[in-house]
């Protein structure tokens, strides 16, 4: 998997090169600034780009509004953006379009490196990776009936399927078996009043959208 | 004295120079006078109109112009150091008058061009008569036959002997002419330097001279008004002691002196203005006015006695004083908000140095006690590993785990703190998204309404915030609510902070967090309002200025 990486600290640019490629990512480049990567993405066409949210010159959102505009200008690129700290509302931003292929997570992930790896991949292939602090948010912002008349199982299943995760990923993380955790799936899907959908980015859309009461 | 002292004034330029001088007195004593003349009758008949601001100006200017023709003839023709000061300028008719009247300049030039008149004309005109009547004499050899002069009724000069009798008191009086021509030019000299030069000279003096020149001054005058009501009086003993007439001079002259003295009793004690509650300025007008109004009564009461016209020159007064009195109260009044605004500033100046040392003490603090010692102890974790990597992979890779979370730890502590400082949000989405983002990890339910058409200045922005989030930690902590109002609203240069709650109330409006928060609100030039009854609810309230 091809990777651009756009972090304007060379420490943990030099250290995310080197997990990456340790684990069998191609990095074909890593800058510095929100312009240089919209520039190496449209020269390396890679298949993800790995940016940071605060990026120089006005160290605020440049790596969230570079990443809309990767969004819009080179779709074939997955972008996933990490940041020191979230918000629901940027998870928001960058999920707007509706397209797959989109992840935010905080840095701390990335020193859980199988995580970590597996969500760049996931979001490379056309999933999702959305950090569990933004599920976090949105389920302390979502009191609603329904959800409150979930099983403690059931959000800890809600939860991953949030976070972007399949049901065999699910079912690995909960030490349950596939089946179980599609039979959760279906209860909850049903008790939050929500069509079953086919793709798994569909489905983290789907509950996104539910928990920020849309 | 030789023959070339006696005759050396006529070989002097200087002699002539002085000579021309004498003679400008004829037409500029006359246009000084004339000048002097129409600015006292005007200022005097117009005293209690306010035209009387406008007045002085037009006469100072007209006395400069005069003052400058002879301050330039006075140097020119008898080298005086004679350079009268450029009228004083101010702000507004009423400071530009005020200025004119007070400037001692003013008065110089004043007494300059009446001298010039009053002793300038006579001289000019003697020492033209006796030149002329001189060289009349000197001459008269050659015209006797022609001048037919006759001295008395059967004496005419109509002789050469006669005529030659005249050539000596030709010359003598030709001589003294001459010769008296140097005193008076050491005379105007010096009345010009004295009186036409700027007053450079006089402010240098400290205030102790100053002062006893002022009582000098006030007491020859006092001296000159004694001594000519003497005298007046004494000439009415001595003649008719019919009418007594010598009133009317006296009262005249008291007029002057009145003011004189109450414009020297204010200069020397202060207290007298402030016992008025007047400006230095506002207490000679009223004194002025006093003088004026005790004046014309003393005139009614001298004359006719009939009907009571000074009522009419009363309301005159009354009036231009009346409104200076307005202005200066109306200041007064300003300049009071103003002290009262420096006040405030000052210890709300305090209060926010107060809050930002205690939040970097906290800083100091947090970063102390959580990151640094987290740090501490994930390089323990991390070095222990390294020890036992080779006995004990298994026990390595627990500690790397810890070591990792650790790390994770550390990071939610250090963004925990930089939130508290600033949070990110807040500047990148302004203050609708990050109250919004606060309410969400708010345990209570929030309600949210912010209205903002466009963003207010960060460190409103940043105080606004603060507000909401000390205001929702409250809440939690003590209130007992079971939900949360938060309103923003923008309205005509401020931004109006509202957190309600439904809770049990009985807030410490002097606790700790919200005496900090006032700090915060007060720095701005906002200002912060508690509500919260026992039983509840709670209310704060927050309005910062910003300008749009």
């Amino acid at each position: 998997m091809r990777v651009v990486i756009a972090e304007d600290l060379a420490l943990l640019r030099d250290g995310l090169m080197r997990l990456l490629r340790d684990n069998g990512f191609d990095v074909v480049d890593a800058v510095g600034d929100g312009d240089a990567l919209v520039h190496a993405v449209a020269r390396e066409h890679p298949d993800i780009a790995i940016v940071d949210i605060r990026l120089p010159p006005t160290f605020r959102d440049e790596g969230l509004r570079a990443a809309l505009e990767l969004r819009a200008r080179a779709p074939e690129t997955a972008v996933l953006v990490v940041s020191q700290y979230v918000e629901h509302s940027y998870a928001t931003e960058l999920l707007a379009d509706g397209r797959g292929g989109v992840g935010y997570l905080l840095k701390d992930r990335i020193m859980n490196v199988d995580d970590f790896v597996d969500a760049v991949r996931r979001v490379g292939s056309g999933g999702t990776a959305i950090d569990p602090d933004v599920v976090a948010q949105l389920f302390s912002r979502r009191r609603s009936e329904p959800v409150d008349r979930l099983t403690v199982r059931e959000r800890e299943v809600l939860a991953l399927m949030a976070e972007g995760r399949s049901n065999a990923a699910i079912a690995e993380r909960l030490v349950l078996t596939v089946g179980a955790v599609e039979k959760h799936v279906a209860n909850i899907l049903a008790k939050l009043r929500l069509a079953p959908s086919q793709s798994d980015h569909r489905r983290v859309l789907a509950v996104l959208a539910y928990l920020q009461g849309e | 004295m030789s023959v070339p002292r006696l005759l050396a004034p006529f070989a002097r330029a200087e002699s002539y120079r002085t000579l021309v001088h004498l003679a400008t007195a004829v037409p500029l004593g006359t246009a000084g006078l004339v000048v002097l003349v129409t600015g006292w009758s005007t200022t005097v008949s117009l005293a209690f109109t306010p035209l009387v601001v406008v007045v002085p100006l037009a006469f100072r200017a007209a006395v400069g112009v005069v003052a400058q023709a002879e301050a330039a003839l006075a140097r020119g023709l008898l080298g005086a150091e004679a350079r009268p000061p450029i009228v004083p300028a101010g702000r507004g008719l009423w400071d530009r008058a005020r200025k004119a009247v007070t400037d001692g300049a003013f008065w110089r030039q004043q007494a300059y061009l009446a001298l010039r008149w009053l002793i300038g004309f006579p001289l000019a005109v003697g020492e033209l008569s006796l030149i002329g009547g001189s060289l009349g004499a000197l001459a008269l050899p050659v015209y006797y036959p022609w001048s037919d002069l006759q001295i008395a009724s059967d004496w005419h000069v109509d002789t050469l002997p006669r005529a030659l009798a005249f050539v000596p008191a030709g010359a003598l009086g030709l001589l003294a002419a001459a010769h008296v021509l140097r005193p008076l030019r050491r005379l105007w000299r010096s009345l010009a330097e004295s009186l036409l030069s700027s007053d450079a000279v006089a402010m240098d003096v400290s205030p102790e001279v100053a002062s006893h020149r002022r009582r000098r001054a006030l007491a020859v005058h006092a001296g000159a008004f004694g001594g000519l009501a003497f005298l007046f009086i004494v000439i009415w003993a001595l003649t008719s002691r019919g009418y007594f007439w010598p009133a009317w001079p006296v009262v005249a002259l008291a007029l002057p002196l009145a003011i004189h003295g109450w414009a020297v009793l204010l200069e020397e004690r202060p207290a007298v203005s402030r016992t008025l509650r007047a400006t230095p300025t506002l207490a000679v007008h009223e004194g002025v006015s006093a003088a004026l109004f005790l004046f014309f009564v003393a005139v009614w009461a001298l004359g006719s006695r009939g009907y009571f016209w000074p009522v009419w020159p009363l309301l005159g007064l009354a009036i231009p004083l009346g409104i200076h009195a307005v202005v200066v109260f109306a200041r007064r009044s300003e300049s009071g908000e103003l002290t009262r605004r420096i006040r405030t500033l000052e210890q709300t100046r305090a209060g926010a140095v107060d809050v930002q040392d205690e939040e970097l003490r906290r800083i100091e603090r947090d970063l102390h006690d959580g990151a640094q010692a987290r740090l501490v102890a994930l390089g323990m974790s991390i070095g222990l590993a390294e020890q036992k990597l080779r006995t004990d992979p298994h026990g390595a890779q627990e500690l790397l785990a810890e070591a990792r979370k650790g790390a994770h730890e550390a990071l939610e502590e250090l963004r925990d703190l930089a939130r508290g400082i600033h949070p990110p949000v807040l500047t990148d989405r302004g203050l609708g998204a990050a109250i919004a983002t606060l309410a969400d990890r708010s345990v209570l339910p929030v309600t949210v309404d912010v209205e903002l058409t466009e963003r207010p200045p960060a460190v409103v922005e940043t105080a606004a915030y603060f507000v909401v989030a000390e205001a929702l930690a409250n809440a939690a902590k003590h209130s007992l609510a079971t939900s949360v109002t938060v309103r923003i609203r923008r309205s005509a240069g401020t931004l109006g902070v509202e957190v309600a709650d439904d809770g049990r109330g009985g807030a410490d409006a002097g606790g700790h967090g919200l005496t900090g928060l006032r700090q915060r609100v007060e720095a701005l030039d906002g200002t912060l309002s508690i509500s919260s009854p026992e039983g509840g609810p709670t209310t704060l309230m927050a309005e910062l200025p910003c300008a749009s």
